[in-house]
This record gives C-alpha cells, sequence and structure tokens, in this order.
C-alpha cells in the first residue's frame, strides 16, 4: 500500500529534519574537536540520511541560488558576489572554504539551516568544482550559472579537459531557458559550450590590448577551431588560453562580450582599476586574474539587478579569501599568501609577483595530495623562468619539494634546499629574507592549509573558519 | 683529412618536438628542455626544432625525437599529419640513428594500431613492433621500472602514469624493464615501455626525464654515436637524484 500525499510530505520533512539535526552536529563536533572547520563531513553524514536534503534547503532560499563553476578563481568569485549581496542587505548562504564539491555545498546549506531543518536565507551563492556541475545544477537548479574557464588542471583526477568540458555542456543544456548562464567569451572551449546553448548567454570579457601578451603561453589549452580543427589565431592574449582569439578560416571566434573591463590599470598584488560597463572600479585586489573574477561578479550582480555605482563603492574594501592572497607580518616580513595550483594560475601569479610587485624572496610549495592532484608533472608547464634575474631567494617547499627543486635548476634559477616540513621551510624563508621586505608563498591548495596551520600554530594567523 | 666533410657542426645537439602545440598534455616540456639543458652543460649548442602541423622542416638534422601524449581530440588532427607529412622523414632519420622517446599518445601513435573498446581500429604509423587495446580502468599513478638497459646507473626509472590504453609487444620490440610499482604497458605481464633500435616509447611522464637524468644521457649519447661520440662528460645529478630518491623511497610504502 503506498502512503498518502500528506504523509509523504510528512516523512520528507521529518528526514530533512533529522538529515538537518545529524550534519549540524557534525559541524560543532569536528570543530570542538578541532579537526578543521566541518566544511564537508556534516554534508556527507546529512545526505545519508536524506539524499534529497540539497534540492530540499535550496528551495527554501527567499530569491534563489547561483553557482559558479570553472578551474581558476571560484573561490574569490563567489566570495565577491557574497560580498555584494550582503552589503544590499541579503542574507547569504555560501561554501566559502572552498569546500567546492556537493558535500560541501550541502554542509554549507546545513550551517545556515534552523534546527528545526529550514534554511533561512535569501540566497544561496555556491562554488562548484567542474566535475559536480551536472548534479550541482540538478540539485540545487541555480537561478544564475557562471562560467569563469576552462584550464588544465589536476589530469590524474578529472581526466582531460575534455571530458570536464562535456560534464559543464551537459548541466548547461539539462537547465531551463530562463535561468541565466554567465559565461567568459575570451576562453574559446568555454566559448564553444555557450555556442551551443539555444539560448545566447550573457558574455563576458577583456578589451585592453595594454595589459595583453601577443604570444600564448607554453601552458595553453584550447588552441584549435572546434569546427575546422586549424590552430586559432590570438590577437590578445589575457590570462593562460583566454583573450581575443578568432579561426583563420572564419568557423569560429570569440562572440562579442556584452560586459567588458576596460582601461585596466595593475598596481602588483595590492590593487586594480578598471572601467566596467561605464562604471570606473578600483579594488584592493592584484593580478589579471581577479580584473576577470570581478567583471564576472559584476555581472552577476548586474543581472540581480545591484546599482553600478553601489558595486563599485563596495568593492572598494573588499578582502580576498583565506590564503587566496593574504598578507600577514612576521617579525618585520611581509608575507604574501597566493594560492597557485595549475599552470594558467601559476604564471599570472608568477607575472603579478616578479612583474608589477617587484618580488624578490619566494617560496613555492607544491603538494601532491588528492585535492592537489597526485600527479606533478604540470609544474613543467609552469613558466618559472620568469624568476629567473630577479628572484634572490627561492625556497622549494612541500611534499614535491624535490620535484620543484629539479624544475627550478632546469629554468636557470638559483634555490635553496628543498624542505618538505612546512615549519622549517617557514625558518628558512624568514632567515633568508631582509628584515623589511616581502616574501611571497606560492602554494598549492594542501600545500597553503599546511603552511597556514604552521602560520595559526605560531600565532601568525588566525585559523581559516575564522577568517 | 677530411675535415671539411664532417655532418653539420659536431657540436650542436637538436631536438625535434613533434606537434609541440597538440601533443604536450603532461608537461612533457619538461622532457624537451631536459635534453636541451643536460646537452647545454656539456658546450654543446642545443637546438629545439618545433615540428607543428604541416611542416617537415630541418627533420634531417634532428638528433632526438620527442613525441608526446594528447587529449583524444588533438590526437585525431595529429594523426592525419603523421601519415601525410613526417612519416618518411622521421623514419628516414631513425634509420639514420636518430633517437626517439615517444610518451603514451606518441608511444600508441608509433605502433601498429590503437583499437577501441567497440573494436574499431585507429591505424599507427608501425614504426614500433606495438599494438594498444582500450582498457576499462584508467592506470593512474606512480611508477617505478627496474630497466633492462646495460649501460643505465641506477638501473631504476621513476614516474607517473595516466592511461586506459592496454600496450603489448610483438616480437621486434623489447620492454625497455619490468614494473615494480604501477601498471606499465598492460597491466598483466609486469613489462613497461619499449625499445626498438633508436626508439624508446613508454607510458612514463612526470616528467619523465628530469627525474631520471640517467635515462636522458642514455638518449642523447645514443644519437650522438653516429656523430663519433662514445661518452658523455658527467654533471652533478644530486638534485636530480635526490628527486628520484624520493619517489623510490615513497614506493616503499605504495601498493597499488
Amino acid at each position: 500500500m503506498s502512503s498518502t500525499p500528506s504523509r509523504r510530505n510528512r516523512k520528507s520533512a521529518a528526514r530533512k529534519t533529522a538529515a538537518v539535526l545529524a550534519g549540524k552536529a557534525t559541524g560543532a563536533l569536528s570543530r570542538a574537536t578541532r579537526r578543521g572547520g566541518g566544511t564537508t563531513l556534516p554534508g556527507d553524514v546529512a545526505r545519508a540520511i536524506d539524499p534529497k536534503i540539497l534540492t530540499k534547503l535550496a528551495a527554501d532560499l527567499t530569491y534563489g541560488s547561483i553557482v559558479i563553476t570553472g578551474t581558476n578563481g571560484k573561490t574569490t568569485t563567489a566570495r565577491l558576489i557574497s560580498y555584494l549581496l550582503e552589503g544590499a542587505g541579503h542574507r547569504v548562504v555560501s561554501n566559502r572554504a572552498g569546500a567546492n564539491l556537493i558535500f560541501g555545498a550541502t554542509a554549507a546549506a546545513l550551517n545556515e539551516a534552523a534546527p528545526t531543518g529550514t534554511l533561512r536565507a535569501d540566497w544561496g551563492v555556491f562554488e562548484i568544482d567542474e566535475a559536480s556541475l551536472p548534479k550541482a545544477v540538478e540539485e540545487i537548479k541555480p537561478k544564475i550559472t557562471l562560467v569563469l574557464n576552462l584550464f588544465r588542471d589536476q589530469l590524474d583526477r578529472y581526466g582531460e579537459l575534455e571530458s570536464i568540458a562535456k560534464k559543464i555542456e551537459q548541466a548547461l543544456a539539462a537547465m531551463p531557458d530562463e535561468a541565466v548562464k554567465i559565461l567568459n567569451a575570451d576562453d574559446p572551449r568555454v566559448a564553444e559550450i555557450g555556442l551551443g546553448l539555444p539560448a545566447t548567454p550573457l558574455w563576458f570579457g577583456l578589451d585592453d590590448a595594454s595589459v595583453a601578451a601577443t604570444e600564448l603561453p607554453h601552458a595553453a589549452d584550447a588552441r584549435t577551431c572546434p569546427r575546422c580543427g586549424a590552430s586559432l589565431i590570438f590577437t590578445a592574449v589575457y590570462v593562460g588560453h583566454d583573450g581575443n582569439y578568432h579561426c583563420p578560416n572564419n568557423d569560429f571566434a570569440r562572440p562579442t562580450p556584452t560586459m567588458t573591463a576596460r582601461n585596466i590599470k595593475l598596481d602588483g598584488f595590492d590593487r586594480f582599476a578598471a572601467t566596467i560597463d561605464h562604471q570606473r572600479l578600483e579594488v584592493p585586489l592584484g593580478g589579471l586574474y581577479n580584473t576577470y573574477n570581478v567583471l564576472a561578479a559584476f555581472a552577476v550582480a548586474k543581472s540581480l539587478g545591484l546599482e553600478s555605482d553601489y558595486i563599485a563603492e563596495r568593492l572598494k574594501d573588499f578582502s580576498a579569501a583565506f590564503g587566496r592572497q593574504e598578507r600577514l607580518e612576521f617579525r618585520g616580513r611581509h608575507l604574501n599568501l597566493v594560492l597557485s595550483k595549475n599552470p594558467a594560475g601559476f604564471n599570472e601569479t608568477l607575472r603579478t609577483a616578479v612583474e608589477l610587485a617587484k618580488g624578490t624572496s619566494f617560496l613555492i610549495a607544491l603538494n601532491d595530495r588528492k585535492a592537489d592532484g597526485t600527479d606533478v608533472s604540470w609544474i613543467w608547464d609552469v613558466d618559472f623562468e620568469q624568476l629567473k634575474g630577479s628572484a634572490t631567494v627561492v625556497v622549494p617547499a612541500g611534499t614535491r619539494a624535490h620535484d620543484l627543486a629539479v624544475r627550478l635548476k632546469y629554468a636557470g634559477v638559483p634555490a635553496a634546499q628543498p624542505e618538505i616540513d612546512p615549519g622549517k621551510a617557514l625558518d628558512l624563508l624568514i632567515k633568508m629574507t631582509n628584515d623589511g621586505d616581502t616574501a611571497h608563498l606560492l602554494c598549492t591548495y594542501t600545500a597553503m592549509l599546511d603552511l597556514r596551520a604552521e602560520l595559526v600554530r605560531r600565532g601568525w594567523a588566525k585559523p581559516y573558519w575564522e577568517t | 683529412m677530411n675535415t671539411t666533410k664532417m655532418p653539420r657542426s659536431s657540436h650542436t645537439f637538436t631536438v625535434g618536438w613533434l606537434y609541440p602545440d597538440l601533443m604536450n598534455i603532461y608537461g612533457d616540456r619538461g622532457n624537451i628542455l631536459t635534453l636541451l639543458k643536460r646537452a647545454e652543460w656539456r658546450g654543446y649548442e642545443a637546438k629545439l626544432v618545433e615540428l607543428g602541423r604541416g611542416t617537415v622542416n630541418q627533420m634531417d638534422e634532428v638528433d632526438v625525437f620527442f613525441f608526446g601524449g594528447g587529449q583524444d581530440r588533438e590526437q585525431a588532427l595529429v594523426y592525419e599529419d603523421l601519415l601525410e607529412f613526417k612519416q618518411p622523414p622521421l623514419e628516414r632519420a631513425v634509420n639514420s640513428g636518430a633517437g626517439v622517446l615517444a610518451v603514451c599518445g606518441g608511444y600508441q601513435l608509433l605502433g601498429h594500431y590503437y583499437q577501441t573498446a567497440e573494436g574499431e581500429r585507429f591505424p599507427g604509423i608501425g614504426m614500433i613492433d606495438v599494438r594498444t587495446e582500450a582498457g576499462k580502468k584508467r592506470f593512474i599513478g606512480d611508477v617505478v621500472v627496474d630497466a633492462d638497459i646495460d649501460t643505465l646507473n641506477p638501473k631504476t626509472l621513476v614516474g607517473f602514469e595516466n592511461h586506459s590504453g592496454r600496450t603489448f609487444l610483438g616480437p621486434k620490440a623489447r620492454p625497455l624493464g619490468k614494473v615494480r610499482l604501477g601498471n606499465g604497458n598492460n597491466g598483466s605481464d609486469k613489462t613497461e615501455g619499449c625499445l626498438q633500435g633508436t626508439v624508446l616509447g613508454t607510458y612514463l611522464h612526470g616528467s619523465l626525464l628530469p627525474k631520471n637524468p640517467h635515462l636522458a644521457d642514455y638518449l642523447i649519447r645514443s644519437a650522438l654515436i653516429r656523430r663519433g661520440v662514445d661518452e658523455l662528460s658527467p654533471l652533478d645529478d644530486a638534485v636530480e637524484m635526490a628527486a628520484h630518491e624520493r619517489i623510490l623511497q615513497r614506493a616503499q610504502h605504495q601498493h597499488r
């Protein structure tokens, strides 16, 4: 015998409440035992009790959700969007610690849910790992989906770029036409996805030759025309393979963006200025990759109805997420912690540190845990040659410090002895860096967590769930 | 005296990179850099020739060719060009003693064929006596090989594999070595890679040569024998071998 609809509803609600309570208890326990911020485990527990928990919680949101995906910039962009919404008086739930699998998104929603099981918030802002996107949009049913870029990243975990692109394609195709899709026109693989959609997405892109290179870096991936296979011609290259491109046989070209950033002025890791949609912005974030993040967040904010002058005013005081670009002080040295996890990201942080910030002191930390990618061969696609002649201190660190030391040797960059232990690596960096100087710490994801844990232990930084 | 008849300059060492823009997926630049730098550090004028689609320029000057892996989409583009342009000059160069290092997709394309799970066969150029079939499970992880090359010291090779192809050797090819850790050619016969004349095929990247400088030197020396070079001057490989050692140490605690 089947149960009546109302009985089913009651059962479903009871299951939701039980899942929320169990998830919340797990989170509290995880934080109390100092096993970390409880950023994903509560999600596991709650989903085991109620597999539909994320869909149910997302349906509680007053206005709906925004989902952000792409290889680089998810965390910063999600944080920018939340920050803009919060400043406009909205209550936002988001997976802000970079826990971007479906469990992380679930845990974030749980964290904000009342013990009765209801999620009381206006907007959900979720950064979602590219491979998890189909499942995430199916469960969350976002109002807006933002695709930032598609770079080579962690092939051991995800497989080839092409299979990731297919996942994103599949996710966007399954969404209703009225759901807003905001895509990066400058990324050839993202553009290919967008051009295949039944409705034209909202395209964004950079438009400033003064900050562009004219040649592709070695690490570029998408350089052939999806229609005829010819090598694409780039008239401007901004980050990785993102730029202004066209096929020599006129089979494919960058879609004309409706939202552009122009007149870009970069000032090291400190700030940049740009004109987006006729609005002059000054944002305390460094590097051209952050111009993309701000442009994307601006596009989202505008489609949510926020005013340009409000966005500009609010962004003046933005601060990046933990470890994304974090400033710490120790014994007169300024430490600049920057997450750098794949060739495209690494090349940009190196360029910013060397060319714009005139950095001379570096710690480069490479781990090969699951979250970093167990295959470290990508370091050979990073242009560490940029450090040649300008860096006076380079400390190779992390579980694969020895591989980095070899990479630096073949780049012609003199390096210190490799240090696997984060504490010893920091000690060496401090010893070799002059008082008053800035040291740039470029690290992969778990290497950044290790270094930060060491900095917290020494009292130089706050735990990440407090940032 | 016939010093004027010396082939080119005896002091250049040329690496030919097949399809640098399309077949470069797993940090293959590390292999190129290692070959070039190690020749340069020994006083050779190291030269890189990029062999993209449609070009065969300077292929007869190349000492060692490198052919890396690519994504399926790119591999299909490369195959046509390989048949149309590169195969004849490549075979000529190899017959005159030039070396080839082929990794993953490049390794498969030099063999007889690649057979998909559905039984469809994509022919290779048959330069080496190997054939590849699609496998269900992808082999991903660290690999340690005991190499079967007499002059190699140490005998171990370390790298990272990431492939679903299962490669089997015919009688003309012999294995590069036996896997101590990892799956190698096919996961069933414990072999990894192949050697056939001066062609070396392998699934190891990571990149392969930076952490195996002795194998890089083996390739350089093998290609220079035809120019009367017997021995390469020794280099300080402490940094490279420390990275090699780290993988060996870890391998003692890994089971795959």
